[in-house]
């Protein structure tokens, strides 16, 4: 079993330092993700759940900083590494891609220079001799292009990143960090920026991707549409907590925590049609000084006095967690 | 059902001229040309919601625009409760925009940054004449700042001081302070997060309710406008390829891209996509637009006449229309997959 795991983040508390106080992004979060699979990060802005894998990365910089935990990546602890193994191992086994592709990738180079810089970096594959290695770098980077779609490859490497549309630039992005053939790809948001008929195809694409090349994906992202489609786990993230967990198509059939229930009534669906939906309440609360209490609480319609405590990750089922006091209770009765 | 049309938009067309580069005048090249909205026709009814679905860059957005004639049309008309609105010099022009509105989609960009509150939703009172005095401009502005749910005593914060959801809620307060009939809600939950989004669809509606509003509700999620319309106009590159009743279009989409629009969605619950329409490639550039059928270099289903001739707007269904050249057969690979 322990096997199986690639990445398994234990306690992680990612902090940062503003004028109104400490803000505390993630606070006891642990994640397991096993080869192979893809597990889905779900919850709202705010819930900490791009600044967890940018822990995991790394890429955490001042004025946050990770506080405590553990981050063990194939039996190595992250957090231990020096910076330039860290460098090493980042883009080579685990790579991340961004949300915003215009911004993530170099205005100024070719996607060419963009893909080889990777290769450089990371392919220890290429020959030494420098005729030969560049060869070698463009057949790679033609290879990757192709793999991820993109048609004509010899010729688009010369371009920029402005002369290719939203849907392609995502794509580049995926080939940039599948270049190195990374055990593990974290998605931030893959598709947000996109039209629903390409975010179609590019979560089409990371599917089929992880099935050929045998890695784990973690997928980051706000709808539960995506994570349903796509993702075998899914963790539901708020206010800096993994809230609950389990196998996605039990934790949307029967959501356990109140709010993956709320998140889940958010949704407009054409077949509610002429029925009111039933929003959550109020807002996510601001993450300086909370108080020790759950924090679903202000808006959580089935809160009680025993909420006003630290809650912890309860059992809830086989394979599933949630944050939530009330579910302990029917469970004990199935036992 | 009783057909009362409060707007009426007949052929609309939006070109948008370039300026070329200060080189390409020297070479004398000819001003680029881009249709944004092409001969649009389409009527919205008292009381109802039109959701007018698309991607980015199809042209929904100036066509809500050039409606309420934030953007002049290049070529058309606009009817508004019986008036041509399109050629009505400014003054009754303005008169005229008390009664129509906008909610725009960024709550960000689209309330000025130093302006409070009460300024911002007091601003219509004041263009109108609404408010005779100060004190009933406050009056009516907090009156408005309750019904979109938040608080009296937040009247001289700045935008800065809300959140998300909270600034949209500005936005709402501002289009509909000074009492209009229509609005257009170009994109209003685009840019804020599941359970807000879910608060101010609730809103929206609820306010349409209480004030007796029509929307014309501009969206690029099929969910959305799956759940709020009454009627749905779908677009594609500047031109309306499939309209009717949402029962109508949500069950029985004719036009190929309806089709696969509504199939790209994840959706959360498990649903057959065995007949999953994909698509391959990107929107073409509305600088050079496919010939013939706009929509024929992604179509599963396109063969030589798509590539040749525009198709005409059919009627397919009560009050449902749809633009393709291949309608039957479409349809006869519908049945053929359910049967």
């Amino acid at each position: 079993m322990s096997d199986d795991i690639l990445l398994e983040v234990r306690g992680l508390r990612t902090v940062f330092d503003t004028r109104s106080g400490q803000v505390c992004a993630v606070d006891g979060v642990d994640v397991t993700v096993t080869r192979g699979e893809c597990l889905g990060i779900v919850g709202e802005s705010g819930s900490g759940k791009s600044v967890t894998f940018a822990s995991v990365m790394g890429l955490v910089r001042s004025p946050g900083r990770i506080e405590a935990g553990e981050i063990v990546f194939d039996g190595t602890d992250l957090r231990k590494l020096s910076p330039r193994k860290m460098q090493a191992l980042r883009g080579r086994d685990i790579a991340m891609t961004m949300q915003d592709a215009l911004t993530a990738l170099n205005p100024a180079l070719t996607v060419g220079e963009q893909l080889a810089e990777m290769l450089e970096a990371h392919d220890d594959d290429l020959p030494r001799r420098r005729g030969a290695r560049r060869a070698a770098i463009q057949a790679r980077s033609v290879e990757m292009l192709t793999l991820v779609g993109i048609p004509s490859a010899g010729d688009r490497l010369r371009q920029y990143p402005h002369e290719f549309s939203g849907g392609m630039r995502q794509r580049i992005m995926i080939a940039i960090a599948l270049a190195s053939k990374p055990r593990l790809l974290i998605a931030d948001e893959p598709t947000t920026a996109l039209d629903v008929t390409i975010q179609a195809q590019v979560l089409e694409l990371i599917s089929k991707l992880r099935a050929e090349l045998g890695m784990s994906v973690v997928l980051i992202t706000h709808d539960l549409g995506v994570v349903a489609e796509h993702c075998d786990r899914v963790m539901v993230m708020y206010a800096g907590q993994v809230v609950e967990e389990g196998p996605t198509a039990r934790v949307i059939r029967d959501p356990r925590h109140p709010y993956t229930r709320g998140l889940l009534a958010s949704i407009p669906r054409p077949a509610l049609r002429g029925q009111p939906i039933r929003p959550i309440d109020g807002q996510v609360p601001d993450l300086v000084d909370l108080p020790p209490q759950c924090r679903f609480l202000d808006r959580c319609p089935e809160a009680g006095e025993a909420c006003r405590h630290l809650i912890d990750m309860h059992p809830a089922g086989p394979a599933r967690r949630a944050r939530c006091i009330r579910i302990a209770v029917p469970e004990t009765e199935k036992a | 059902m009783t057909v009362d049309p409060l707007l009426k938009v007949t052929n609309l067309t939006k070109v948008y001229t370039g300026r070329p580069s200060l080189v390409g005048r020297m070479l004398g090249r000819a001003p680029v040309n881009v249709r944004a909205v092409s001969d649009v026709s389409l009527s919205v009814n008292r009381g109802e919601i039109l959701g007018l679905i698309g991607e980015s860059g199809c042209g929904k957005s100036t066509l809500g625009r050039a409606i309420l004639r934030l953007h002049e049309p290049t070529a058309g008309k606009v009817e508004f409760g019986g008036t041509d609105i399109t050629a009505l010099p400014a003054p009754d022009m303005k008169a005229m925009r008390r009664r129509m509105q906008i909610i725009f989609q960024d709550p960000y960009a689209s309330l000025n940054p130093r302006r409070t509150v009460a300024e911002i939703v007091g601003l219509p009172l004041q263009l109108h004449g609404l408010a005779k005095t100060r004190t009933e401009m406050r009056e009516k502005v907090a009156l408005m700042l309750e019904k979109v749910g938040l608080k009296a005593g937040q009247l001289d914060r700045y935008p800065h001081q809300f959140s998300g959801g909270q600034r949209q809620r500005i936005g709402i307060a501002r289009a509909l302070i000074s009492n209009p009939e229509f609005v257009v809600c170009d994109e209003p939950v685009s840019a804020l997060d599941v359970s807000i989004q879910a608060q101010i669809i609730q809103l929206l509606q609820d306010l349409k309710r209480e004030f007796a509003l029509t929307y014309l509700f501009i969206s690029h999620d099929i969910s959305v406008i799956g759940y709020l319309s009454d009627r749905v106009a779908v677009m594609y590159l500047g031109e309306i390829v499939e309209m009717g009743p949402v029962e109508s279009i949500l069950a029985r989409p004719r036009h190929p891209y309806t089709q696969s629009l509504m199939s790209a969605v994840p959706e959360v619950e498990a649903s057959d996509k065995s007949q999953r329409v994909q698509l391959s490639g990107d929107l073409p550039s509305p600088l050079n637009p496919p010939s013939g059928c706009k929509f024929h270099t992604r179509c599963p289903l396109a063969i030589d006449i798509c590539r040749q001739r525009k198709p005409e707007t059919e009627r397919v269904g009560t009050g449902h229309t749809a633009a393709c050249h291949r309608l039957k057969e479409n349809l006869s690979l519908l049945e053929g997959a359910r049967a």
